[in-house]
């Protein structure tokens, strides 16, 4: 039978030879990540009922991404917690504060989550596997009975196709390609419906680097996409075989698999895209949001974290100062990234224009532990949503742009199409 | 299997229309916000902002039934109370990691019965089987089968969810000869 590239990797890793939508799977995870967020509720769980010793230590991979810099006590107190529950569990997989990053990007970039692959994770913006060609399921709380058996029920979900036609123009970012797609589905232009499903990309791929598809995978997640996944290309290959810490095999959908929906989306004349405050969901095209002044900005998340993100942004602040009312704040994806930026004389540009360097993590974009908005405040980020309180007063106003978009208008001081600056630039 | 566990449920329908979310319409926010857990915490919430005093109505054995895209929202916190005071739960749609957080609660659950919102109302009595998927109104005197609980969750329902299904699986590792395999977790 034809398998779509979900139910070919939950066959593989489930040791049967083909699954089907509805089908209940107990699929042997290539690894299983938790992080710091929630290792406390975990492990006092797992205590409460003698659970004392993990299915298999080695697999586990804990992640300090959501609180690196502790700005209460009581974040001090959970880091302590989680450096002892590793010890107790034996998890040296272990990337504390400084060690590693964005749970959803280093390992991507790092070599550990490799095409083919299939991981269990709390976190929900476990989809961004797919930009790899892999795929990550949320577990939620139920992350607990994974790290104390080693897997979980998984129902094998649907999956929906969406194919990309046309290239993006200059200044147009992957990030706008996802509000869009989420807009077109939330309003049911594009007829499908995500809950609980694959979305699977299709179509004019190559021009979409691992930075790129990280981006595409992230807003269908906030639409409630289960799992996203681009076929790799060669780039995507080449990536994998020069950083791989051990051997993978590449899945691809079978050439007549069958798809709930298949959707078609034309890239060629895409604007640049504001998500108005709300959601993902409420993109419009950036000149209908344009001159709105901002008071704070933020470049990061799992949708926009990656090195190529970061030199798209450098690149527009080169020799610039971000406007004197606005303050910017940038969260690398990764450790390895951070330590790029210094080599490729990125942080200087960055520090020099006024912006704020956070750690490697998830910075605002978790529950505002870091860098947060006030009330009345009016912000442009990459944040992976800008639901209502995302990062800060519920009464802020949270728009989303892509990494290009959100520099501009941090330079301008208002909401800004990228392609005024990039145009004046050449 | 625990074969005293009670798949069928015999009691008063109690309907709810179409889009209920989870906070809000099953329990007020602070309850989730607040991380209450523990049933006897969340009870007196039950529906409250919808109908306060549920909770006193309603007996165990009684079947809340549900439109579509029932609990927004992956919360645990209704489910635990409609778990602890014996209910069941039919909907037409709920979304999946609704239908799962209720499952992990060891809820009595059957999803996908697409209008049987049409084929009740609050007071009938109702019978419902979650194992076998059989549907009847009594006081209307109708019969349905929709999808049961599938075959392969029946356990985990039984064992009152996540944390007793844990509880049993940990008891049962050290009572046999320790299993090294993963897939021998699959209880």
């Amino acid at each position: 039978m034809a398998l779509t590239a979900v139910e070919k990797t939950l066959a593989a890793k489930s040791g049967r030879s083909s699954v089907q939508p509805g089908d209940v799977v107990y699929p042997d995870p290539d690894f299983i990540m938790i992080h710091d967020g929630v290792v406390m509720g975990a492990k006092r769980e797992l205590d409460a009922l003698g659970i004392s010793k993990l299915a298999g230590p080695d697999k586990v991979v804990m992640v300090t991404d959501h609180d690196v810099i502790y700005g209460s006590a009581r974040a001090a107190e959970r880091g302590a917690f989680n450096r002892k529950a590793a010890r107790d569990w034996g998890v040296r997989n272990f990337f504390d504060v400084g060690r590693g990053g964005h749970g959803h990007i280093f390992p991507m970039e790092s070599g550990m989550l490799l095409p083919g692959m299939f991981y269990f994770d709390n976190d929900r913006h476990s989809t961004n596997a797919g930009a790899i060609g892999a795929f990550g399921f949320r577990m939620g709380t139920e992350i607990s009975r994974v790290l104390a058996t080693g897997t979980n029920w998984v129902m094998v979900p649907k999956s929906v196709r969406v194919w990309i036609r046309g290239k993006l123009r200059p200044g147009v970012h992957a990030r706008d390609v996802g509000f869009r797609l989420a807009t077109l589905i939330a309003n049911g232009t594009l007829d499908a419906d995500l809950d609980y499903r694959v979305l699977e990309y299709a179509g004019e791929l190559d021009q979409f680097d691992l930075a790129s598809r990280a981006a595409l995978c992230s807003s269908p997640t906030e639409v409630r996409a289960y799992g996203v996944f681009l076929p790799p290309s060669e780039a995507i290959l080449a990536h994998a075989r020069a950083v791989a810490t051990r051997p993978f095999t590449p899945v691809y959908p079978d050439i007549d698999a069958r798809y709930e929906a298949e959707l078609v989306l034309d890239v060629s004349t895409l604007e640049p895209q504001v998500a108005l405050p709300g959601g993902v969901h409420n993109a419009v095209d950036v000149a209908t949001a344009a001159g709105t002044k901002i008071d704070h900005v933020f470049l990061g998340s799992c949708g926009s974290g990656m090195y190529p993100d970061l030199e798209t942004a450098a690149a527009l602040l080169k020799g610039q100062r971000i406007a004197p009312h606005v303050r910017m704040f940038v969260a690398p994806g990764s450790e390895a990234s951070t330590q790029r930026m210094a080599r490729e004389g990125l942080l200087q540009v960055f520090i020099e224009a006024g912006a704020v360097m956070l750690p490697a993590g998830c910075g605002p974009c978790n529950d505002a532990v870091i860098g947060p908005v006030h009330s009345g405040e009016v912000s442009i980020s990459t944040a992976a949503n800008n639901n209502v309180g995302r990062f800060g007063a519920k009464d802020a106003q949270l728009y989303l742009g892509s990494p290009a978009t959100v520099t501009a208008s941090a330079i301008a001081g208002k909401i800004t199409d990228p392609r005024e600056m990039l145009n004046t630039r050449k | 299997m625990n074969t005293d566990f009670q798949w069928r449920l015999k009691g008063r329908c109690y309907k709810l229309g179409h889009d209920v979310p989870h906070a809000g319409g099953v329990v007020p926010n602070s309850i989730i916000a607040g991380r209450y857990f523990d049933p006897k915490d969340i009870i007196p919430h039950l529906f409250e902002e919808t109908d306060p005093g549920f909770h006193e109505r309603c007996k165990p054995g009684d079947i809340i039934v549900a439109g579509r895209n029932f609990g927004m929202g992956p919360k645990m916190n209704g489910y635990i109370a409609m778990q602890a005071l014996g209910l069941g739960l039919v909907c037409e749609s709920m979304p999946f990691l609704a239908y799962r957080a209720a499952v992990g609660c060891g809820l009595r659950v059957m999803t996908d019965c697409i209008n049987v919102t049409e084929m009740c109302d609050t007071g009938d009595e109702l019978e419902v089987d979650f194992r076998s998927g059989y549907f009847i109104n009594h006081t209307r005197d109708v019969q349905r089968e929709y999808p049961p609980v599938p075959e392969s969750l029946l356990e985990l329902i039984e064992l009152g969810g996540n944390a007793g299904w844990l509880r049993q699986w940990w008891q049962s590792q050290h009572k046999e000869p320790a299993s090294p395999q993963v897939s021998g977790a699959r209880g």
